[in-house]
């Protein structure tokens, strides 16, 4: 690590002041404002932690939290493995490898609006193509979306289809990063396979699946627009997530003090599962220089 | 170069003078923000160009917002609350919420009363004043495939509603029809999960969808006659298996009748036009709303009405497009550009040849007869999207009496806030 | 396993995967291709026709053009990529300060960088309109395009890169007098292909995807942005759903563009730092 006086702070500079002025003001305000309770006038009328009394409270809440923890436990590690086997898939460069590659990717240039449309379409019980090929092979429809019982299950996957592309590219760059020599040294020494992947390949990809893990974690927890145009948090609360509890807080009970609440709390459970995530993956080596 | 002091105080007064010119020029001239429904260029931009042209001082800034989005988007803009936008499109049902949070101007000054539905009036009004304006409302029939009816050797039903079909002859007649394993159903609501389509299922039976004065649904929304009526809903998708269940996109149940997957469908005056456009091989009739065999027929109905912002900075010329969009000969114009169920009594009388059709003649009756809006309160938002969110529950086949009583419990809480 | 079973296996895998990741993508553009009446006629009954539209139509494409989908377009790839030029000069700069200086408060604004990404959007929603207002920038670029550039996710991304540079070049060129701007351009930037090449996909598909922010902030048509474009198709009493298919396809379609562009530099970049 080097010092300079002033060098550092340059730098950060615009950055820090687009943040702040994007960013953190306004999360500072909404922050706030999930102290105060607005009454029909617009005024604010402070009322300490009772948003947050109100959330305790709430068993439909803790339904949220359950099933939102739920959903981040599973696809996770479920979609950071599913981007690792691509990435392991498309590393050796090979015949046609580079049409794979691109292939994997595309699914990032659909929005997630989109995606969540298009899916929902692909799904339907009774117009879905999917259903459609299903039932020609002689198969039972199934309802996907349409059932408790399925629907988190699909979000996960539906997810994971936007997403498994996307995170392959870092994990990608990482793999393509690991110089040949060691790459090389490992087959002389004997190590092949899963023996060669666990000791040698994973350590050095460190870095690239700790950043994949921690922006991971943030985008699932903040995940939204599937909830909001497929399920709206159903069938019967199976997928209601953090986040679509915040938004139909803010827009359809028009609670604007709950609403922070329950983003101020997404805020500090995503922070403290990614400086956790980071500790695992990184210890200490952060102070290194 | 050197700038002298004086040349740089007579530059910036130039520069200022000029930078002004053009307000101090414009200044005849005013603007006026409109967010209207993203509904189609070509029914939206005519209406506006004939203000345009009957108001050559005032320029409308049109924004089309989609439906998803609307009302999440207006919160936005409305809770700045700065007088932007200076008119924009108010649900019906949504007057009493956005008045009670002082959004709305109130326009007892420029409206006339008696030249309106009562009903329309009525959706309009929050603690005796009007609020917003009423622009058209809305009617549902029930579209029928003949030639599918054919096919089973099914009876179709009149377009007389003196002999309306009741619910229960509508699911005999479905179940003769449907084939779900091969994907073909005998009939769908056009909106399967919302109260405007579903609410009249309860209100058929007696039932009464909110208290009168708005803040109260225990034992109105979960009663018996709502856990009756949501029940035999319940049943049209796991008993008889007559409807696809889980077809919550509005947009795409008229795609299934039209694609001769489903037999019938409750679906609104509009979705005719889409029908004969979209679909023109496809042979179909319209009869009016069924109801209960033991109750009596109640349609839904609800309007787009649209209001003007408290706050506008503009009060003459917002006044101005109210009192022009509310004339006869500009509602006129807007029913021809988009054929919705008239409020204004004058549009009944003046385009009375073109309610000739079946179609017609039976919204006519209904809006006239049988229709019930939903249910007034300014917590309308929090009740309609917990009903809705009860009424897929409780379509997937959850308890309709438990589920209706938990609702109701969260929407007394929701709307305790409004109480003020 | 012999050589040519597992790479049998490889690429039967390869297949299924791209299959699974592409039909979705393949279905949105045959959909649009399709007359009005067709569009779901076979997708719940499998048959040949599901896949492959046998009646062909570009009525849904002349019908998105006409409307603004032209002019959505326009103004989404120039909010993307005046989003990227700027994204990748900021949060590049910042990332460089993190990864190798030591400095005053360093942890803490680690910290708030983390957290800038995690914040949900809809708590921010209000404030930054409410900003936007005070400041003047509702409907116009700007609003679309400053409150994207700064990015805590982008600045993460550029750190992690730079750390596995290591100090030793730093000192070298310290003691060969260079100061640290040019140490930041002349040295790390250009070895730094992939990770640019990474954050401007990043950035551009955060701009691409951008819909309820600028439905928000702008109002005038000539802001509106693609997906805004795509979404006034679905309208409560007439779904346009060959036009929403077709606006949607050129959204896809125009967004592969950067992709394929990148990928042919991204490969040949990344190998070639992979020798060094």
């Amino acid at each position: 690590m080097f010092r300079h006086p002033w060098a550092p702070y340059a730098f950060i500079a615009p950055a820090f002041i687009g943040l702040f002025v994007f960013r953190f003001i306004p999360i500072g305000l909404s922050g706030f404002g999930s102290f105060f309770s607005e009454n029909l006038r617009g005024d604010m009328v402070f009322v300490g932690l009772k948003n947050y009394a109100e959330l305790m409270d709430d068993p439909s809440f803790w339904n949220t939290m359950r099933v939102t923890l739920i959903f981040n436990l599973i696809i996770n590690p479920f979609q950071i493995c599913c981007a690792l086997a691509l990435a392991m898939l498309v590393r050796r460069p090979s015949k046609f490898i580079d049409v794979f590659r691109l292939g994997f990717i595309m699914p990032m240039t659909v929005s997630i609006a989109l995606t969540s449309i298009i899916w929902s379409i692909l799904l339907d019980p009774t117009l879905g193509p999917v259903n459609g090929l299903l039932r020609w092979g002689g198969f039972q429809s199934q309802p996907f979306f349409r059932s408790e019982h399925q629907a988190l299950e699909t979000l996960i996957l539906v997810a994971t289809w936007k997403g498994a592309g996307y995170w392959m590219i870092f994990l990608l760059s990482g793999l393509l990063a690991i110089p040949k020599e060691i790459d090389d040294s490992a087959l002389i020494d004997g190590a092949t396979g899963i023996r060669k992947f666990i000791s040698i390949t994973l350590p050095l990809m460190k870095r690239p699946l700790a950043f994949v893990l921690v922006a991971d974690t943030a985008a699932n927890f903040l995940l939204f627009a599937p909830v909001y145009i497929i399920t709206n948090g159903g069938p019967n609360g199976a997928t209601q997530l953090l986040m679509f509890e915040a938004y139909q807080a803010a827009f359809a009970y028009i609670n604007h003090g709950r609403s922070m609440a329950i983003s101020t709390i997404i805020l500090v459970v995503v922070l403290l599962i990614a400086m956790f995530e980071l500790r695992l993956f990184i210890p200490a080596e952060e102070e290194q220089s | 170069m050197t700038i002298s002091r004086r040349n740089l105080i007579k530059s910036s007064a130039l520069g200022s003078l000029a930078l002004a010119m053009p307000n101090i020029v414009r200044a005849q001239q005013t603007t006026l923000k409109v967010v209207w429904m993203g509904w189609p260029d070509n029914q939206v931009l005519p209406l506006m160009a004939e203000f345009e042209k009957r108001n050559p001082t005032i320029k409308l800034a049109l924004e089309r917002m989609p439906f998803q989005q609307i009302f999440q988007a207006l919160e936005i803009r409305l809770n700045a609350r700065n007088g932007d936008p200076d008119i924009f499109i108010v649900d019906s049902p949504l007057t009493a919420s956005y008045a009670s949070r002082g959004h709305l101007m109130e326009l007892d000054s420029i409206i006339d009363k008696k030249r309106f539905a009562p009903s329309g009036i009525a959706a309009a009004s929050f603690d005796g004043k009007i609020y917003s304006a009423p622009f058209g409302s809305s009617m549902q029939v029930l579209y029928y495939n003949k030639d599918m009816f054919k096919a089973a050797g099914v009876t179709p039903p009149s377009a007389d509603p003196a002999s309306r079909w009741t619910w229960e002859q509508l699911v005999e007649a479905g179940k003769k029809m449907a084939k779900p394993a091969e994907n073909i159903w005998g009939f769908t609501f056009e909106q399967q999960e919302r109260p405007y389509q579903l609410l009249p299922m309860g209100q058929s039976l007696g039932g009464t969808a909110l208290s009168p004065d708005g803040f109260k649904a225990s034992s109105y929304i979960d009663g018996p006659a709502f856990v009756e009526g949501f029940t035999f809903m319940q049943k049209m998708y796991t008993e008889s298996k007559i409807s696809p269940p889980g077809q919550f996109d509005t947009a795409l149940t008229p795609e299934l009748f039209g694609a001769g997957k489903c037999a019938m469908m409750v679906a609104g005056t509009f979705v005719f036009d889409t029908l004969k456009t979209k679909f023109p091989n496809l042979d179909f009739g319209v009869a009016p709303h069924p109801y209960f065999a033991k109750g009596k027929p109640v349609t839904p109905t609800g309007a787009w009405h649209f209001g003007v912002n408290a706050r506008t900075q503009q009060k003459a010329a917002a006044s101005q497009f109210v009192t022009d969009m509310l004339s006869d000969d500009m509602n006129v114009l807007w029913y021809k550009l988009r054929p919705y169920v008239p409020t204004l009594n004058a549009v009944w009388e003046k385009e009375a040849s073109s309610f000739t059709s079946d179609l017609w003649k039976i919204a006519k009756y209904d809006v006239q007869n049988t229709a019930v809006p939903r249910p007034a309160t300014p917590g309308f938002r929090e009740y309609e999207d917990i009903v809705r969110v009860a009424l897929r529950d409780i379509q997937s086949g959850a308890n309709a009496q438990q589920i209706l009583t938990a609702a109701a419990q969260k929407i007394d809480r929701e709307i305790a806030k409004y109480k003020g | 396993m012999s050589h040519r079973l597992s790479e049998g296996l490889r690429y039967t895998l390869l297949v299924i995967i791209a299959v699974i990741l592409l039909t979705p993508i393949y279905w949105l553009v045959m959909s649009s291709l399709r007359p009005a009446d067709h569009i779901f006629r076979f997708s719940g009954n499998f048959s040949i026709e599901t896949l492959i539209p046998f009646a062909f139509t570009l009525d849904n494409y002349s019908q998105a053009l006409q409307s603004n989908v032209g002019r959505a377009l326009f103004n989404s790839l120039f909010v993307s990529l005046t989003t990227v030029i700027c994204g990748v000069f900021v949060n590049s700069l910042a990332g460089f300060a993190f990864a190798v200086f030591d400095f005053r408060f360093k942890k803490l604004l680690f910290v708030l960088i983390l957290l800038s990404f995690m914040m949900p959007f809809e708590s921010i929603v209000i404030p930054l309109y409410t900003l936007m207002r005070t400041i003047g920038w509702t409907d116009t670029y700007a609003a679309l395009i400053m409150p994207e550039v700064a990015g805590g996710l982008i600045i993460f991304l550029f750190y992690q890169f730079f750390r596995g540079i290591p100090r030793e070049i730093y000192e070298a060129a310290r003691m060969d007098g260079a100061n640290w701007w040019q140490i930041y351009y002349k040295m790390t930037m250009p070895l730094s292909g992939p990770t640019i090449a990474t954050a401007s996909l990043m950035i551009f598909i955060h701009q691409w995807d951008a819909f309820f922010w600028p439905l928000v902030a702008t109002s005038s048509e000539r802001l509106a942005v693609i997906q805004v474009a795509i979404a006034r198709n679905m309208t409560m009493e007439q779904a346009n759903w060959g036009a929403f298919f077709a606006s949607a396809s050129l959204a896809v379609l125009v967004a592969m563009v950067p992709f394929f562009w990148l990928q042919r530099h991204y490969v040949k970049i990344v190998i070639t730092n992979a020798d060094r």
